[in-house]
């Protein structure tokens, strides 16, 4: 039997409103991901450093606090050093849609922002998946 | 409500380093702002000195920096802190140390504690289910924060060193009914230890307020203020036999925002209007407004000036404060405040049931009503059963506009130097014996407030102070499974 479908949803930096986070986690958890939340303050590090450990197919980081571009491309920078770049990355949160361009381009999968409707971000996680050899 | 003078205007305000913020607030105070509630920045809220790791990328983003005394020195500079009917901090991990801070500031400034009023925030266990900014383990948080109202019980009694919070669990999808029941859960929570502690509740009640919340429904609102101030009343007077009638007469602080859009901001004047306008007609005793371009980032100072400007007119103009309780006997209005009543008391029973607050969070049951809620609210957002006009009603092709108000790329590094700068000029032995005071006191039972000022007056910083606490209490994390239920 094929091993279900892993996701991490993490926060980095100190940021503490974890609503929309756990939103995304609970409407995953319910297509029938498992999903990790990492909990607050988390570094580039320790994110990768679970993603890792958990041994996850994509990960979802929720920012607020307007750190997003030193965060994000760390991220994307350390999977790559610790040869887990088949992990994908995936953002959302108070991100000026001025700056979704420049992340994609760091390699930063896709940017949701907090009106993007919750199924739209489902489908996009589940396709996603489908072309990296499907989910379960 | 027991109104014998308007609403104080308050005026949610920080950025940057103490420098840039401090012309902020002289405006605020040309403007006629009543009362500053400072924005600090995250690494200060979970005490971080601004050279911290874990600081990097965030000094003087959300709010100011304050790593020591001197940054509160330049922050307040040409600002006495009695120019002010009252000055507030957040400061929800470590009341104390906010504490501290301004009554160090005050004596700097030539100052009586009688001759000015601090304001905080102070409300540790909503941090743990909303919000964020903890840094302890919920039991000695507990403590912490509740030794800054013993330590105002006895030295400054016309403080408010703690507000109960119901705006964040309401924010986080708990609904402002249940929200506002998890909020006195808090509450008697505090008020258990420090009668446990030997205080009378007169000693302890008129010290509190409470930061009401409803942003969906005008008129639910105005109801939720009248009901929470009844529920208050006798639980005060019934459950703890107070007999000072500034115990029951529960003191209101809101905040008008929550439904503003990124799409066409503009629009946002005119629905912070109407919330703080319900709150108005609530009771509210103090109140500050969401500027509108805040869903852009930091307020630029026109639209900060406008959220000061709607307070006034709503003071001042249309004679809308004159009257206490105006909507009173209203059919509509007193059906929903009975009803409302009701609902609290009926949620309030079941946080008791599990054993009270700090139970009801070890067990996750606030947490559960609240991912309950915000899925709720953003299926309902997402399906225009909750509307927002320009945004999933009425929308038209706009461009998402870009916040105007820039923050000086430099503060950091600027902050940092400031910093090693105070480290080599103040008296290191002098803060060492301070930081060692405050661990055998934290060891203890003692009050925390007197050696956590100490260090404050040494120029011991934020991060050095909680580091010390953090050394006796523990930090507080944990990671959370979701699978499909």
């Amino acid at each position: 039997m094929k091993r279900k479908t892993r996701v991490l949803i993490g926060k980095v930096g100190l940021d503490g409103h974890d609503v929309g986070a756990r939103v995304v986690a609970r409407a995953l958890a319910d297509e029938g991901m498992e999903v990790i939340y990492t909990g607050l303050r988390h570094t580039p590090e320790m994110i990768v450093k679970t993603a890792i450990e958990e041994g996850v197919d994509l990960i979802g980081i929720s920012i607020l606090s307007g750190s997003h571009m030193t965060f994000l491309p760390e991220i994307i920078q350390l999977l790559k050093q610790n040869h887990a770049g088949e992990i994908d990355l995936i953002a959302g949160g108070i991100i000026p849609a001025e700056d979704r361009p420049k992340l994609k381009k760091r390699g930063i999968k896709e940017v949701f922002f907090p009106e993007t409707p919750m199924t739209q971000i489902v489908t996009y996680v589940k396709s996603l998946l489908e072309k990296k050899g499907g989910w379960s | 409500m027991y109104r014998g003078e308007p609403f104080i205007i308050r005026a949610y305000s920080g950025f940057g380093n103490a420098e840039e913020c401090n012309p902020r607030y002289k405006k605020l105070l040309q403007w006629g702002a009543d009362e500053i509630v400072m924005a600090i920045d995250l690494p200060t809220q979970v005490g971080y000195d601004s050279d911290h790791i874990m600081a990097r990328g965030e000094v003087g983003k959300v709010g100011v920096a304050i790593d020591s005394l001197k940054d509160m020195e330049i922050l307040f500079d040409g600002i006495p802190l009695n120019s002010l009917k009252r000055v507030s901090m957040l400061g929800n991990s470590f009341g104390p140390i906010a504490l501290s801070l301004f009554i160090a500031l005050g004596e700097k400034q030539g100052l009586r504690t009688t001759e000015y009023v601090i304001d905080l925030q102070n409300d540790i266990l909503k941090e743990y289910v909303a919000r964020g900014t903890y840094i302890f383990p919920i039991r000695p948080s507990i403590r912490v924060a509740t030794d800054v109202v013993a330590y105002c019980a006895h030295h400054a009694p016309h403080w408010y060193p703690m507000t109960l919070c119901v705006n964040h669990m309401n924010a986080a999808g708990a609904g402002s009914t249940k929200a506002t029941a998890f909020a006195l859960a808090n509450g008697l929570c505090y008020i258990q230890h420090l009668l446990d502690k030997g205080f009378g509740i007169d000693e302890i009640a008129p010290l509190l307020t409470m930061f009401l919340d409803e942003r969906a429904e005008f008129f639910v609102a105005i109801a939720n203020f009248r009901a929470t101030r009844r529920v208050w009343a006798n639980i005060m007077k019934e459950r703890f036999g107070a007999k000072d009638p500034r115990s029951m007469a529960l003191k209101i602080t809101a905040y008008s925002h929550g439904g503003e859009t990124l799409l066409e901001p503009v629009n946002n004047i005119a629905r912070i209007t109407l919330a703080a306008l319900a709150y108005v007609l609530g009771g509210v005793q103090s109140l500050y407004n969401a500027s509108y371009d805040e869903v852009l980032g930091v307020p630029t100072e026109e639209a900060a000036k406008i959220s000061v400007r709607i307070q006034q007119i709503l003071a001042h103009e249309l004679g809308i404060a004159d009257t206490v309780d105006p909507l009173g006997g209203s059919y509509f209005l007193e059906t929903l405040t009975h009803r409302i009543e009701e609902d609290i008391l009926e949620n309030l029973t079941k946080v008791e049931d599990l054993g009270g607050a700090v139970e009801a969070i070890e067990k996750g049951y606030y947490l559960g009503a609240m991912s309950e809620g915000a899925v709720k609210r953003k299926k309902e957002f997402d399906k225009a059963a909750r509307v927002s006009v320009g945004v999933n009603r009425f929308r038209t092709e706009s461009e998402v506009p870009i916040g105007a108000f820039r923050i000086d790329s430099s503060v950091e590094s600027k902050q940092i130097e400031g910093l090693n700068r105070l480290r080599k000029e103040r008296n290191g032995r002098r803060v060492g014996e301070s930081l060692q005071y405050i661990r055998e006191v934290a060891k203890g039972v003692e009050n925390l407030v007197p050696p956590i000022l100490e260090a404050i007056r040494a120029y011991a910083t934020v991060g050095e102070i909680c580091d010390t606490l953090r050394d006796v209490y523990g930090e507080y994390q944990k990671r959370e499974y979701f699978s499909s239920r």
